[in-house]
């Protein structure tokens, strides 16, 4: 077996997942941690959702958050967990960045739990954590392809070394 | 109900929280559970129920927003039937007018003067059962004649005169400020001395009937 080389690229990669699964966790936290109806609340004021779909979400989400947090942490099912952490901020994204505009921002974000207010500030982080989960998603694509070319290239270079011995 | 579902707080034409950092809530934490806070006393005639109900509801409203009339008769008056007739909530109503709304502070006199002949609901009911009709024409009295004695409507005129019920609205206010309310109507639930602003614009009858549930079940 041979040993697992640490770049940088790995090193930033590692970060950069622990980070945002280090996010997902604490939003599912501060979800879990009060009674689910303050989080539907939450999810009501943007008034774009029917109420038995406002209770499922405020019942589900913050477990799928956990979930994808401890996932990104462990970098187990790394392609899948990064899409679905980017599809999520991104509809996150859409949802504030509509009642922002509307002028809607005396509601509360409902990002980590019951308090933080809709603004611009929660829009940039939104954005930020979006851009990050996003460029780990296209990483962990990339790495992965990078490792299914590898077996296919040893045995090629090994060829391609017994062919050169057989030339002298 | 995007951008019209709530009254923000205004100040000078621009949004403003009104006053940050006072002691019962920390800093920066509006909507923060605060563990130990214990509900301002409210002036009795404004409040409903028992004062030992394990739950107590603060109501920021301004009689002028529509929002807060929606949330008065779509969820309050069920809360008033099912939790608070039945001891289970300490209802507090809190005075919190804009200063977008020209007769909010006019008619949140009339109805602190009510409470002074033991009429407040009647008048809270008649002010958000008429909003739309007083909030164009400015005619209040009118509106809250209709709830009171001849007799009751002289002292109440009286008092609104007097400017005596004008302390009872600015503790209200001073209240709100103290809670960081950024807008209209802000509901606050105590329970067993932890406080809890709910998501503002997001109260519905049925989501705070599970979220009273749940804590009742404590």
């Amino acid at each position: 077996m041979s040993p697992v080389k640490f770049s940088s690229g790995r090193a930033v990669l590692l970060l950069t997942r622990c980070a945002l699964g280090g996010v997902f966790l604490y939003a599912a936290w501060t979800k879990l941690s009060q009674p689910w109806a303050l989080f539907a609340m939450s999810i009501n004021a943007y008034q774009l959702l029917p109420e038995w779909s406002v209770t499922l979400l405020a019942r589900t989400l913050p477990w799928a958050e956990l979930a994808l947090g401890a996932l990104l942490i462990a970098g187990w099912a790394l392609r899948m967990a990064a899409t679905i952490a980017s599809i999520l901020l991104a509809g996150f994204f859409a949802v504030m960045l509509r009642s922002f505009l509307a002028g809607n921002t005396g509601i509360d974000c409902g990002c980590f739990g019951v308090g933080e207010a809709l603004s611009g500030q929660t829009l940039l982080r939104d954005a930020a954590l979006g851009m990050l989960s996003f460029g780990l998603t296209l990483a962990a694509f990339r790495e992965n392809k990078n490792r299914a070319d590898a077996p296919a290239a040893q045995p090629a270079a090994f060829a391609a070394g017994e062919a050169g011995e057989t030339a002298k | 109900m995007v951008g019209t579902s709530m009254h923000r707080i205004l100040k000078g034409g621009s949004t403003a929280l009104l006053a940050v950092g006072l002691s019962a809530t920390p800093a920066g934490a509006q909507g923060a559970s605060t563990a130990a806070a214990k509900p301002a006393a409210a002036q009795p005639s404004k409040a409903l129920g028992s004062i030992s109900a394990p739950i107590t509801m603060e109501v920021f409203s301004d009689f002028q927003c529509p929002s807060c009339r929606e949330l008065y008769q779509n969820t309050l008056r069920a809360v008033i039937a099912n939790y608070v007739l039945p001891g289970k909530v300490y209802l507090v109503h809190r005075d919190m007018p804009l200063a977008m709304h020209p007769y909010a502070r006019e008619a949140a006199r009339y109805a602190n003067a009510a409470a002074h002949v033991g009429k407040f609901e009647q008048v809270v009911d008649v002010l958000y059962a008429t909003q739309a009709a007083w909030s164009a024409s400015g005619k209040i009295e009118e509106a809250v004649a209709a709830a009171l004695t001849p007799k009751e409507m002289q002292r109440v005129r009286k008092l609104v005169k007097s400017g005596k019920v004008d302390a009872a609205i600015d503790k209200d206010v001073s209240i709100g400020q103290m809670f960081q309310v950024r807008s209209t109507p802000t509901v606050i639930i105590t329970h067993k001395g932890q406080t809890t602003p709910l998501p503002p614009g997001g109260v519905n009858y049925s989501l705070l009937k599970q979220y009273l549930d749940h804590l009742l079940r404590q």
